[in-house]
């Protein structure tokens, strides 16, 4: 009888214990209301540099709006909360992590990855369950291609321009060259566009003679005969459309084989700060595309790059300022909407007019607002932007 | 004239990377052959080499060529410590249980790296690094030749070891029948750890010169385990100079590709080309015929 009434006593112990428990982790739940901001980013994998660069803009501008007390709507108060999953730069991933995003963790709107493969995406996904998602990191010209947006939108560069740029810099600055080229590019979408579509058609209405055009798998990593052929042939310009690793490694092989070209542009692989500390002195002289610079004179520019800069202690990368223009510009569509209805939401961004840390943001009928292009040139370890002259904090420096 | 030039400069870079993944990949082929582990968390081990001369050694300006044995040194610590906690335990069980373990433990390491050193790419500068050497008409990177004659050395003492030495006959006896070398005195777990280490070793050595060539990231694991295998089976398994051999013949066989169709088939012609000759080599180009 008492050993009974013993295990009663510990059942019934056990059985309050739980109970207890349970409320306590539901009753925080039930007093916090939240906005769900969801992002798959590339936080591994050759696109890590981006990602984490992309996280850091969207943290900053959810921070910024949770102290300014976030949004209230029909009397109730809401805090902002970013749910953010790796999605390892895979694509697959991307449309898995967005479609828990949306149903699991219960993101009410979305930012976007980065570069097309990614973004596209997971933008297929948010358009087909009308979540709106807000995205930068994705030239428009890829964006568009894909289809009709309603629900998705684009705040970057048009890659006609970014390809556009490196043959106007060189015509303006007056720089000295041969006019012979060497085209090399991945074979991701942007890579095909910008390297194997648009490079060739500019070069050849420019009047260079293009002495090499290479393609290669976004993975791989030795370029032994593409080194050694512009070793023989000598281009005196290289363009360069790949990832950060492959960009290192290419520069690198480019040294090791004791070819120097007068003019190099690496566009996507040389952006991020880990090219510079990873080519260390042989970053010095290379070219990418630039669509912000903390000298730009839009709101809260020169803030955000000290802010990023004090937070993380690396030099500060442009991909912060179009992440934290299109978190802002959900938050601000939230706040317009004044509802968590998506459709009211996504009504509320059509009608974005205003400028963002990264420069006037309104978007046209194909749901995308074009950010100028400028040339940003490595020189001693910093981005300095060399073209146009208009904005240009440093001078053009040839690759030693 | 420039198509020679360049096939003639492709393949001489070809070769010399060659014996440098050679070296990546000595490590897999003594693991496998001793003791019978596919060791999953090989090309984890490579990374590790890059890892540790980049932060470990290069922040206290430690010269290159002291930094190496060290380096050795250190990994060989390490793997020592993985045989005595994950493996030795496992001891007379199932061969899949170790190889499991390996591949858990890859997974664990890819992910210690991404916490400890972020997933940016890293690469390593070293004096050779952007060096460039001319023969006549032929020009490659002063690192490759660097790094092939490391690797050379490295191997040839390696050799040495397993042939010329005490571990090397206690190693090969363990590897032939290991009841019959403990019936004789041998302590095989005690070899079997020495002989991870080792492999470590060789695996570490093998990344720094990876590292100072292309660069890597927590996740470039994959990828030297994949070349690894392919040079242990086109060099023989288990044989010291077989994985030079193989190593060679795989950069040539990838540069030759690389030539021909573009770099982005470089993987793809290597590892055909391998398919048809273990079609008439099974057991490699130096491999022992089995009867």
């Amino acid at each position: 009888m008492n050993r009974h009434f013993f295990n009663l006593r510990k059942l019934l112990s056990c059985t309050c214990v739980s109970f207890g428990m349970s409320l306590a982790a539901i009753a925080p739940a039930a007093d916090a209301e939240e906005i769900v901001i969801g992002a798959s980013l590339p936080l591994s994998g050759p696109l890590a540099g981006f990602g984490r660069d992309q996280q850091w803009g969207y943290q900053a501008a959810i921070d910024d709006a949770n102290k300014r007390g976030g949004v209230t709507i029909d009397g109730k108060k809401y805090s902002y909360r970013l749910v953010v999953r790796d999605d390892k730069t895979d694509p697959s991933v991307t449309a898995s992590n967005t479609e828990t995003l949306i149903s699991k963790d219960r993101a009410l709107v979305m930012l976007g990855s980065c570069t097309p493969a990614l973004v596209n995406a997971g933008a297929l996904v948010a358009e087909r369950r009308k979540v709106p998602m807000v995205t930068g990191c994705n030239p428009l010209g890829a964006f568009r291609s894909v289809r009709k947006w309603t629900y998705v939108w684009d705040i970057f560069f048009d890659e006609a321009e970014l390809a556009e740029a490196p043959f106007r810099m060189l015509k303006e600055l007056n720089i000295d060259t041969d006019k012979s080229v060497a085209l090399l590019h991945d074979n991701g979408p942007d890579g095909k566009v910008v390297g194997g579509t648009l490079w060739p058609r500019l070069a050849q209405a420019g009047g260079y003679a293009v002495k090499q055009k290479a393609e290669f798998p976004v993975d791989n990593m030795q370029f032994t005969a593409i080194v050694s052929e512009l070793r023989t042939k000598r281009p005196q310009i290289v363009l360069v459309d790949a990832t950060a690793p492959q960009a290192i490694s290419l520069r690198k092989q480019m040294a090791a084989a004791g070819y120097q070209p007068k003019v190099l542009v690496m566009e996507k692989g040389a952006e991020s700060e880990q090219f510079a500390r990873a080519a260390g002195a042989l970053s010095d002289g290379v070219m990418v595309g630039a669509y912000w610079d903390p000298s730009f004179a839009y709101p809260g520019a020169q803030e955000l790059a000290r802010r990023f800069e004090r937070d993380t202690g690396i030099a500060v990368s442009q991909h912060i300022a179009d992440s934290n223009a299109a978190a802002s510009v959900l938050i601000d569509a939230i706040g317009a909407a004044q509802s968590l209805d998506r459709e009211r939401i996504n009504r509320a961004i059509s009608r974005t007019d205003k400028a963002y840390v990264v420069g006037p943001v309104k978007f046209d009928e194909t749901n995308t607002s074009k950010l100028p292009i400028a040339l940003s040139q490595w020189q001693g370890g910093k981005a300095v932007i060399i073209w146009p002259r208009r904005v240009a904090t440093g001078t053009y420096l040839q690759p030693k | 004239m420039e198509t020679l030039h360049i096939a003639a400069n492709s393949l001489v870079s070809g070769l010399l990377l060659g014996g440098v993944l050679a070296l990546a990949a000595l490590g897999l082929s003594i693991v496998l052959g001793v003791m019978g582990l596919v060791n999953l968390a090989h090309g984890e081990f490579v990374v590790a080499g890059g890892y540790l001369m980049l932060f470990v050694l290069q922040p206290f300006d430690i010269d290159p060529m002291l930094a190496f044995p060290l380096i050795a040194a250190i990994m060989a610590a390490i793997a020592l410590a993985l045989q005595r906690t994950l493996l030795r335990p496992l001891a007379g069980g199932p061969p899949e249980s170790s190889m499991m373990t390996m591949f858990a433990l890859s997974i664990v390491l890819q992910n210690l790296y991404l916490t400890l050193f972020q997933a940016d790419t890293r690469s390593i500068q070293l004096p050779s690094s952007a060096q460039s050497v001319e023969v006549g008409p032929v020009s490659f990177g002063m690192i490759y030749l660097v790094g092939f004659l490391i690797s050379v050395l490295v191997i040839f003492a390696a050799h040495c070891l397993i042939t010329s030495t005490q571990f090397g006959r206690d190693l090969r006896a363990s590897a032939a029948d290991p009841e019959a070398a403990e019936i004789v005195g041998v302590d095989v777990e005690r070899v079997r750890g020495w002989t991870l280490a080792l492999g470590a070793a060789c695996a570490a050595l093998g990344g720094v010169l990876a590292g100072a060539i292309f660069g890597f990231t927590p996740i470039s694991g994959p990828a030297y385990l994949l070349n690894a295998f392919a040079i242990v089976v086109l060099g023989g398994l288990g044989n010291v100079f077989g994985t030079l051999v193989g190593g060679v013949v795989l950069g040539v066989l990838q540069s030759v590709g690389g030539v021909a169709f573009g770099d982005g088939y470089r993987d793809l012609v290597g590892l055909l080309v391998l398919l048809i000759i273990l079609g008439l080599c099974p057991q490699g180009l130096m491999g022992r015929k089995h009867a």
